[in-house]
């Protein structure tokens, strides 16, 4: 049995990370994503070149353009962009994360492909919005990291806040922002009948991901320090050295937990400590509950924490690497870690998909070169187009835009 | 939420002494955390004895009439609302299950939460200094990527239901939703041409805190800038000092933001930039064609003009609470702009009204 987007088609038109990823979920939940590159692209070039880099090619292309076909398209080109308006009639949905009227420049405004198509669900996806002092301004991930405050809630007890050196977080849960407004946009389209423009921003979806942190200041418009491994909002739930100098993390957040955690550590009498009877009081004197809870911990090796806790039930865990993780178990039954083939880097690690259906299994692909899948995908459309009645007009939108670029060249289309 | 955001109704089963979260913090604003006052609008709460065949009858009843389901499977209350259970009745039904670490492997059935599934994904490695005490992300980043994608999970189910003729179960765990965030570090690992930059650098740098000025601190990034224009930034920087140092080769490239040597020469440029006010460095940098941003804390962003254009924060009517401050959702759709239906429920608030529709 297929995904569960079998059936839908997306014209990808999104480079860098957040449009691409947000792309490759929709294709590993089995829609037909098709990426559209200028032809012949340099794969050295792709994704700024930023390292490291396999046989050439920056990693982050490799990543963020898994699960889809490629298609070269010259959008400044006549031919190719009536290509790309037959190839519209076809899909479901369009992306583009692009400055604000770059899209619009290239013949592809809402308004030129729901004329076309009335039923494409049209999704941009900006750095910060497309009204307002910074409108243009690009989006990335590092500068979103410090506009949204993501980097405001991290940094050890007492210390300077610090950047969250992966450098992926703020451009895949934009990405993941979007994919999911686009498949609530397809919902709403069983019961209207029609596709409509949605706009996703960096600014909004970074700041989204941080809903409890910064609901926690607009409640008290004070700006938190940051405290660790601790939590914000539930004590205990924090990291503690144990006896042979590793650590076990542990996360309680009601009363069920923090009863089976005395019991567990044989600590019964801080039930009836009255500055640990609620979360509120735990938070609220969490010093002295980490003052009485770290010799508790300090007093036995971390593996013995792990048992008595697993046993009791009290979420708890221990830092662990890429070199322990890839073949565990857990990951590997789940498939959470995943080698992949692809077109021209060979197998490559990847996460796996995070879903499992029942039903409609999603899918993980390797990355295609760019425009590998161009001559199976104009040969499709040719098909289409011979197969229908013959239009009395050529397809264009009702206001076709200005066609900027060389003319009298020859299309840039080139059959693979 | 999200459902609830985007126009579900949706139906929040509790026990009788509520969802935990209803607890966490402080800040608490009307007696209920704040967290949760931002994590449960526009749902309907019914409050059910989960002990009892009758609490339990209830809640099987308003399964076998739901669309979705959004079960924790770690937690369950009662074996009749296992997906077995409930698709016998319903089988419509997408049954979208969270667990900890997955629904398969020997931790299949653990309950977890943020700071363990942090840790297990090596997520803490992108923070803080090995052999320091681990640091996490304030965010919680595993059970918001779990959200996301047991949203995006319940809507591909959902589209697929007409085409399959049925609903069906989906898995989505904390624990796998951070290891697939994480991706680009996977690939990065797989057999690069040399071992080294953007992605890999996040495991042996040490931590950031960006540039100090003297009234914040920001971010700097000199990769726009022209060959030629670095010496006269370092003269408008009054960093002509710089040059005496043994280390000022590196100055010359890659050395801000999240260049390669970035933290090789930080407390270079932090000398140099912390005589400026934020305001002067920005102006002094973008000058030269740097790119600069300002490392804004919560109370910056309240007060920032491009989030108040935007009318990123509303105020509501919170019973209970008063006014309170909350976030429109991240997403616009054009024909369906956003409106805040309900506040965050009180415990059992709607029990009466859902009882009545159940036909009790």
């Amino acid at each position: 049995m297929s995904g569960p987007l079998e059936g839908i088609r997306v014209f990808d038109l999104t480079i860098y990370m957040v449009g691409p990823w947000a792309a490759v979920q929709l294709g590993a939940l089995g829609a037909d994503v098709i990426h559209i590159e200028q032809p012949n692209v340099d794969p050295s070039s792709l994704s700024a070149a930023v390292p490291p880099r396999i046989n050439g090619t920056s990693i982050g292309y490799i990543t963020w353009n898994m699960n889809k076909r490629g298609l070269f398209l010259d959008l400044k080109a006549p031919e190719d962009r009536a290509t790309a308006y037959e190839l519209l009639k076809t899909c479901d949905v369009f992306m583009v994360n692009m400055r604000t009227g770059t899209a619009d420049r290239l013949g592809l405004s809402y308004e030129a492909v729901s004329a076309i198509n009335p039923q494409i669900i049209y999704c941009s996806i900006t750095g910060f919005g497309e009204s307002g002092p910074m409108a243009t301004r690009p989006g990335a991930d590092g500068q979103m990291q410090y506009f949204s405050g993501f980097w405001s809630t991290n940094g050890a007890r007492g210390a300077e806040r610090e950047i969250y050196r992966h450098f992926t977080q703020m451009d895949g849960s934009t990405g993941n922002y979007a994919a999911q407004a686009i498949l609530m946009g397809l919902l709403a389209r069983k019961r209207t009948g029609k596709g409509q423009r949605i706009e996703v921003s960096m600014l909004r979806a970074t700041t989204a991901l941080q809903t409890a942190r910064i609901g926690e200041y607009l409640a008290t418009a004070e700006v938190a320090r940051p405290l660790g491994s601790a939590a914000f909002a539930t004590a205990p739930d924090e990291a503690y050295l144990c006896e042979d100098s590793q650590y076990v993390g542990i996360s309680v957040t009601n009363e069920r937990d923090w009863k089976a955690l005395c019991k567990a550590i044989l600590r019964e009498d801080l039930l009836s400590d009255p500055r640990f009877a609620s979360n509120v009081d735990r938070v609220t004197n969490r010093d002295a509950l980490t003052a009485a809870l770290q010799p508790v911990f300090r007093d036995k090796p971390q593996y013995h924490w792990m048992m008595q806790l697993t046993r009791a039930r009290v979420p708890c865990g221990y830092p662990m690497r890429f070199e322990q993780l890839r073949y565990h178990p857990q990951v590997t039954e789940n498939g959470y870690i995943i080698d992949t083939d692809t077109s021209a880097w060979g197998h490559v690690y990847t996460g796996g998909p995070p879903w499992h259906f029942s039903q409609t299994p999603a899918q993980w692909i390797g990355t295609p070169l760019p425009g590998e899948h161009t001559g199976d995908i104009l040969d499709e459309i040719e098909q289409r187009r011979s197969s229908l009645p013959a239009d009395p007009e050529p397809p264009s939108p009702a206001h076709p835009e200005p066609v900027e670029g060389r003319a009298g060249e020859s299309p840039a289309v080139r059959r693979v | 939420m999200e459902l609830g955001d985007a126009g579900a109704d949706v139906i929040k089963i509790e026990s009788l002494s509520g969802d935990c979260a209803r607890g966490w913090g402080p800040p608490q604003e009307g007696g209920t955390s704040s967290v949760f006052l931002r994590l449960n609008r526009n749902k309907r709460s019914i409050a059910l004895d989960l002990d009892s065949t009758e609490g339990i009858a209830i809640a099987c009843r308003i399964l076998s009439s739901a669309d979705v389901a959004v079960v924790d499977v770690n937690r369950l209350p009662d074996p009749s609302f296992r997906y077995e259970q409930v698709a016998e009745s319903n089988p419509q039904l997408v049954y979208c299950a969270i667990s900890g670490f997955g629904d398969r492997g020997p931790w299949a059935d653990r309950p977890s939460g943020e700071l363990p599934v942090q840790l297990m994904s090596e997520a803490t490695s992108s923070l803080g200094r090995t052999g320091e005490p681990p640091v996490r992300a304030g965010t919680d980043i595993a059970s918001m990527y779990a959200a996301i994608h047991g949203v995006q999970g319940i809507c591909a189910a959902l589209l697929a239901r007409d085409r399959i003729g049925s609903g069906q179960r989906l898995d989505v765990s904390l624990f796998g939703s951070l290891l697939a965030m994480r991706s680009t570090l996977w690939v990065a690992l797989s057999n690069p041409d040399e071992w080294w930059g953007f992605h890999l650098d996040s495991y042996v740098k040490p931590p950031d805190h960006g540039y100090p000025c003297s009234d914040g601190r920001i971010f700097v990034n000199l990769a726009g800038m022209k060959k030629g224009e670095l010496d006269s930034l370092l003269a408008d920087l009054k960093m002509d000092w710089v040059r005496d140092d043994r280390q000022f080769e590196f100055l010359a490239q890659e050395s801000t933001g999240a260049g390669r040597y970035a933290h090789t020469v930080h407390h270079l440029w932090d000398r140099g930039i912390q005589q400026f006010t934020v305001a002067e460095a920005t102006n002094i940098i973008e000058r030269h064609g740097g790119l600069v941003f300002p490392m804004n804390d919560f109370k910056m962003i309240e007060n920032n003009d491009q989030v108040k254009a935007v009318g990123m924060i509303r105020s509501v009517e919170q019973p209970g609470a008063g006014r309170i401050k909350e976030m429109i959702p991240p997403w616009d759709f054009a024909d369906t702009p956003y409106e805040i239906r309900l506040p965050a429920p009180r415990l059992g608030e709607h029990t009466d009204a859902i009882l009545k529709e159940l036909g009790s």
